[in-house]
């Protein structure tokens, strides 16, 4: 039979790392080598499919940053290692690393949001000379909701970070929102050579990419990842378009000159 | 003037006495509540020329004019002779036989009985988007059993379990009910059968996680609120027609209530075969001495398993067909424990029973 | 060459066309309508001419036979996937000339622009020929004539019902063979020259416009209205959205099916994703959403018209009476609306 697209490919679940009570990272074996920010459709057989967006990968794997909020996703946290999964991708466009090359790179997160950015970050915190700076905002909601908090660790003596929570403080995290640290951010020392990766929910990405114009970062120096419900993560079935776009062939990464008008 | 008047004989007639002496008010039949349009330049006419100019929508879908004067009835009687002939005529009864039995029909003479009552239906699915029958075809069917008739019964047709004609407060009503049929190859899964289902109907439809509706059958009303709401075609109506017969409800002075199912999917000819059962079964409650008495007080008389054992008697009952094995009556009962009273006042059905009335 | 046959011959040339075609065509669905005692004309495999309702505009679109309301990609165990099996047979489908032309816009959906093609569609495109029923214009909700539908020469050959038979005019000379020895006739299939509707579609003169357009009050009237039960959306000849479903045999819960089922932008839920809110949360947003894309975002994207063939079923099987011409004007009204504010 000819090559079919949309076939799932049976893989292995290698580890399991429980990130938070709801957020969990399955490292999956696969040879696929997706750009950074580029998602997967995975499924269970006899629950269904979803786009899930790579979180880290290595030699032969992938990993998959999963919250558990509705009944696929729900089915994941019953797996174990050695369990089989199913994958097709990867798909969409990720993040423009050409552009990011040689600059100051700022990364604001929110919550999960962390997931697409973090095969990049990781790659980042091995060879800083590939940017000039990086400096990382990440809020969370509350601290059971804090994910990666090894690689938040780690990436605290390599690149400047910020770590918020919404409503307390406590060691190693501010109380605010991400926008509350934007102004921050030494913008004026980038000498306008710099980029802005801003992810997370919609209401976040909306407000944070409203305070980085009012700070002066101009609209083409802002990148946002989209989710949206996709069921073929191919152009056909509808679910994720905005407008004439597509979220899932002509994103997930969108410029903010495009994202701004992207309103469902 | 002589006011030397059989009010009786003159209310078999279809005139109803009036608070002012010697004045009627004539009810004609509207088998199934529909008559040709034109048929209304004849009411004006009535009304100006005997009545005192007003018109009435009697309760029971009929036409009423007030302020005949009896000594214009025969009058009145003579003119409504095409009316008669043309309604009754479309409905296909024979008016020359009463309760089945052969009695020559005086067509200048007006309406042979008053019995049974008129034949009530809403509009059904000649028009309105519920109905699940043709209501005016059934009442006509009807009509054609139990009239004319001295023996009474109010039969009300409904289109749908909405019961907008309000089957479930007669002698025997008949409501239109739908099997429904469910195509799952096209269903989408989106819910709106299930959400209307729960929001007007009787909750008998569920998601699952297959995306497609779950249904309990057996408490299925048969509005076919599905049917009207699916986007897609995936419910549809059996074209097999079906019944829901109702019965023993009631207005009154003494015992009002609501009726009981006493079938359900019941087919056109099981409904019509009982309802042809229905003089059999009153001559022989009443001892064949016809009394101006409904039929569910009949039922009460004779009880419920006689009835059933009378009126189905030769029917055969389709498939699908439900009957009930027992019905438990609820009375408003508006003086307490009314039916408490001594065995000699007991009323009785069968042979013997009119003897002392 | 064109030919006339009586029912005899019409039945004949079809049972010999069955040896080697699947054949769909709209058939009458007796009392199976929406209101009691009304028929649904809905797509289906026929095996008879007589089957076939000509006189009628379906109820349901053409699409259903190439992408139909549910279909099974794969079969499934805990341990794989196997792709369902394709169609046997050549396909022959009637359609009129708007249902055929819809098939172009099914195409730019499903076939490989924009990198993927879909191997379902693509597996009944490769095999599916057209008829084309003459349109006897029986409704008066369309208005192909405005979308530049009306017209159309994807088919084998055209049809035309008669008292007591047919007339065919063959363009495929493959076909002629089946009708040697046929009485020939001067027939030449006509198409609709004029329809009682028409529309313009407006133009969006900028993104700034289609923004504004996109807030605007126009839209709440149908909050009211619009039940949002998506029947617009599976009536359509164009709406090709679906959603992917896993259903499990309960005889053994290990295997089953995972489907493609149609999916409607006018249903509550199409865009949300599990524990979050809507993005388009009244009736009024998701109406806006789909007309905007027939007459505007399709174009925008693929600049080959509008995602609309002007065969009226969104507004026949509306419940609401929402008439989809009428809601353009709407829509026009209020870029006019627009325009003005900003001069």
């Amino acid at each position: 039979m000819a090559y079919n697209i949309l076939t799932p490919k049976a893989c292995e679940i290698l580890s399991i790392d429980k990130e938070s009570i709801h957020e969990w990272t399955f490292r999956v074996a696969t040879d696929v080598h997706p750009k950074h920010g580029q998602f997967m459709q995975l499924s269970i057989p006899k629950v269904g499919e979803a786009p899930i967006s790579v979180s880290a990968q290595g030699d032969g794997y992938l990993e998959f940053t999963i919250r558990s909020v509705g009944k696929l996703t729900d089915e994941f946290f019953n797996m174990r290692p050695g369990d089989t999964i199913f994958m097709r991708g990867p798909y969409g466009k990720g993040w423009p690393i050409e552009r990011f090359t040689g600059k100051h790179l700022v990364i604001i997160t929110g919550g999960t949001g962390l997931a697409p950015v973090r095969s990049m970050l990781n790659i980042l915190d091995s060879d800083m000379s590939k940017v000039e700076s990086l400096h990382l905002i990440s809020g969370f909601k509350n601290e059971e909701c804090i994910v990666f908090r090894k690689e938040l660790d780690m990436w605290k003596n390599r690149f400047n970070t910020t770590y918020t929570l919404d409503n307390e403080e406590i060691e190693g995290f501010k109380s605010g929102l991400v926008t509350k640290f934007i102004s921050e951010i030494p913008w004026k020392d980038f000498n306008d050579n710099f980029e802005v990766v801003v992810v997370g929910p919609p209401m976040m990405m909306k407000f944070t990419g409203l305070e980085l114009l009012a700070s002066g970062v101009p609209e083409e120096k802002i990148w946002m990842s989209f989710e949206r419900k996709m069921s073929c993560a191919i152009g056909k079935c509808g679910h994720c378009r905005i407008d004439e776009t597509y979220v899932c062939q002509d994103g997930p990464v969108f410029n903010y000159t495009v994202a701004k008008d992207l309103v469902d | 003037m002589n006011k030397d008047i059989n009010i009786g004989a003159v209310r078999k007639n279809c005139y109803r006495q009036s608070k002012v002496d010697g004045e009627f008010m004539l009810q004609m039949r509207v088998p199934g509540g529909v008559i040709k349009a034109e048929y209304l330049k004849m009411a004006a006419e009535i009304a100006d020329r005997w009545g005192d100019g007003n018109f009435h929508m009697g309760t029971r879908q009929t036409l009423d004019f007030t302020g005949i004067k009896y000594e214009d009835i025969d009058e009145v009687n003579k003119y409504i002779r095409t009316y008669i002939e043309g309604t009754e005529g479309e409905a296909g009864v024979d008016m020359d036989k009463v309760a089945g039995k052969p009695e020559q029909w005086d067509p200048e003479a007006g309406y042979p009985t008053i019995g049974a009552r008129n034949v009530t239906a809403c509009i059904g699915n000649v028009h309105c988007i519920c109905g699940n029958v043709n209501t005016q075809d059934v009442a006509k069917k009807v009509e054609k059993l139990v009239f004319p008739s001295n023996y009474h019964i109010k039969c009300n047709v409904s289109g749908c379990p909405n019961d907008c004609n309000k089957a479930n407060m007669c002698d025997f009503g008949i409501i239109g009910i739908a099997k429904i049929d469910f195509h799952p190859e096209r269903c989408i899964g989106c819910g709106k059968c299930v959400a209307v289902c729960k929001h007007g109907a009787t909750r008998v439809l569920s998601g699952t996680p297959n995306g497609i509706p779950a249904k309990d059958d057996c408490c299925c009303t048969g509005c076919g609120e599905c049917v009207r709401f699916c986007p897609t075609g995936a419910w549809t109506r059996n074209p097999k027609k079906f019944y829901r017969v109702i019965i023993g409800g009631r207005t009154g002075r003494q015992t009002p209530r609501a009726g009981k199912v006493f079938l359900n999917w019941a087919s056109e000819e099981v409904v019509m075969g009982a309802l042809a059962n229905w003089q059999k079964f009153s001559a022989w409650a009443l001892d064949y001495k016809p009394m101006y008495l409904h039929g569910g007080h009949l039922i009460d008389r004779a009880g419920y398993m006689k009835f059933k054992e009378m009126i189905l008697d030769g029917v055969k009952l389709n498939p699908e067909c439900l009957v009930a094995e027992r019905i438990n009556w609820s009375e408003t009962e508006y003086r307490s424990n009314f039916s408490v009273k001594a065995p000699a006042d007991h009323l009785t059905a069968g042979p013997g029973s009119q003897d002392s009335h | 060459m064109s030919y006339i046959l009586n029912q005899e011959a019409s039945e004949a040339f079809f049972n010999e066309l069955k040896k080697t075609y699947t054949i769909y065509a709209p058939k009458r669905i007796e009392k199976a309508g929406r209101y009691s005692d009304t028929d649904l004309i809905q797509y289906g495999e026929v095996q008879s001419f007589a089957e076939i309702v000509f006189d009628k505009k379906s109820t349901f679109p053409m699409k259903e036979v190439i992408n139909p309301i549910q279909q099974t990609l794969f079969y499934y165990t805990e341990e794989e996937f196997r792709e369902s099996s394709g169609p046997k047979k050549k396909i022959l489908c009637f359609g009129r000339p708007c249902d055929i032309n819809a098939q172009k816009i099914q195409a730019r959906i499903y076939d490989g622009k924009g990198g993927f093609v879909d191997p379902y569609y693509k597996r009944l495109e490769d095999v599916i020929s057209y008829v084309l029923m003459e349109c006897p214009q029986d409704s008066d909700s369309c208005f192909c004539v405005s979308m530049n539908t009306n017209k159309t020469d994807n088919y084998v050959f055209a049809i035309k019902q008669t008292h007591d038979g047919l007339k065919i005019a063959v363009k495929d000379d493959h076909f002629e063979p089946y009708l040697q020895g046929a009485p020939i006739t001067d027939y030449t299939a006509s198409f609709p020259e004029s329809n009682d509707l028409s529309l313009v579609v407006p133009e969006i003169p900028s993104k700034e416009i289609q923004n504004e357009l996109k807030k605007h009050d126009v839209w709440k009237q149908f909050n009211s209205r619009c039940i949002s039960c998506g029947a617009c959306t599976i009536g359509c000849s164009t709406c090709t959205c679906f959603t992917t479903r896993d259903i499990v045999y309960s005889e053994n819960s290990k295997a089953g099916e995972r489907r493609r089922v149609s999916a409607s932008c006018q249903v509550p839920g199409f865009d949300q994703m599990a524990m979050q809110k809507e993005f388009r949360s009244t009736a009024g947003d998701r109406i806006r959403y789909r007309v905007m894309h027939k007459f505007h975002d399709y174009d925008a994207r693929f600049h080959e018209g509008h995602m609309c063939v002007g065969c009226g079923r969104c507004s026949d099987r509306c419940p609401a009476f929402i008439e989809i011409t009428s809601t353009v004007s709407k829509m026009a009204a209020a870029i006019e609306d627009i325009k003005a504010k900003g001069e």
